[in-house]
């Protein structure tokens, strides 16, 4: 693996560890997943630059097109949580609890 | 030339290692500010300079500055500093999953690189500009779902804030 390619592929599990460890804040855990947006979109862009072909561009473009959707739904979530809960603690989650 | 790619890239990591062990998503943010503006540099070094423009204006410019805004709404008043065992841990994660990388890629395939859109010839017209312009001649039919669904989202958005009381002005 060159190194450019280990350098995205230990943000995106960086940021999925982040991810899956999320501790007290929805926020926290939202940030993690626009870091593994980033890592897949940089990802994206290299992939048409090193076999030199001009189409796949498109690529990363949409990606980034709904990722912005995604982020403003876990962004309304956040919202809708601390108007409820008057915060965004994710012990708050517990609707669900037997 | 080759050694700025490499520098950009370790911010890279670096800025998503903040992000992932934060202390408290402040830290959060400035981390992702970091990895995304290194990720801009790595893509003008690489040559595709309109894609790290885009990068910069809409996921830098648009997206983080809502973040921003809504981490001051939900965040603590007080926040922990960095010293903390969780950064280590983290840090000796990453330390792990690039060991895996290297062992499983093989220490020689590290010497190959990827080469810049700047290599060779004369050339007026340029990769990213090209393919991201494929967008409004063949993908079309893309741009129209990727144009539906951002309007879906802000439909999405209205339902899920709706809340009790309703008025253009509220406090949270």
């Amino acid at each position: 693996m060159s190194i450019l390619h280990l350098s995205f592929y230990s943000t995106f599990t960086l940021a999925g560890l982040g991810l899956a460890f999320h501790r007290t804040h929805l926020i926290s855990a939202l940030l993690c997943l626009e870091g593994m947006m980033l890592s897949m979109y940089v990802a994206l862009t290299m992939w048409p630059i090193q076999t030199q072909t001009s189409s796949p561009m498109v690529l990363p473009i949409l990606m980034l097109t709904f990722s912005a959707c995604e982020a403003g739904t876990g962004l309304a979530l956040l919202v809708a949580s601390t108007r409820t809960h008057g915060s965004d603690h994710l012990h708050n989650f517990n609707l669900l609890q037997c | 030339m080759m050694n700025f790619v490499l520098f950009m890239s370790l911010c890279f990591v670096l800025g998503g290692l903040a992000v992932a062990s934060n202390p408290s998503p402040y830290y959060g943010v400035v981390g992702l500010v970091v990895a995304s503006i290194a990720g801009c540099g790595w893509l003008v070094s690489l040559g595709v300079s309109f894609m790290s423009l885009v990068l910069v204006m809409v996921y830098l410019g648009g997206m983080l500055v809502v973040f921003v805004y809504s981490v001051s709404l939900a965040a603590d008043p007080y926040p922990e500093a960095w010293a903390d065992w969780r950064v280590i841990g983290y840090g000796l994660g990453m330390v792990l999953v690039i060991v895996v990388g290297v062992v499983v890629g093989g220490v020689s395939g590290m010497s190959m690189e990827v080469g810049t859109v700047n290599n060779v010839g004369l050339s007026s017209l340029r990769v990213d500009f090209t393919g991201v312009a494929m967008f409004y001649s063949r993908g079309a039919g893309l741009f129209l779902i990727g144009g539906y669904g951002l309007l879906l989202t802000l439909f999405v958005v209205l339902e899920l804030v709706r809340g009790l009381s309703r008025g253009a002005i509220r406090a949270v």
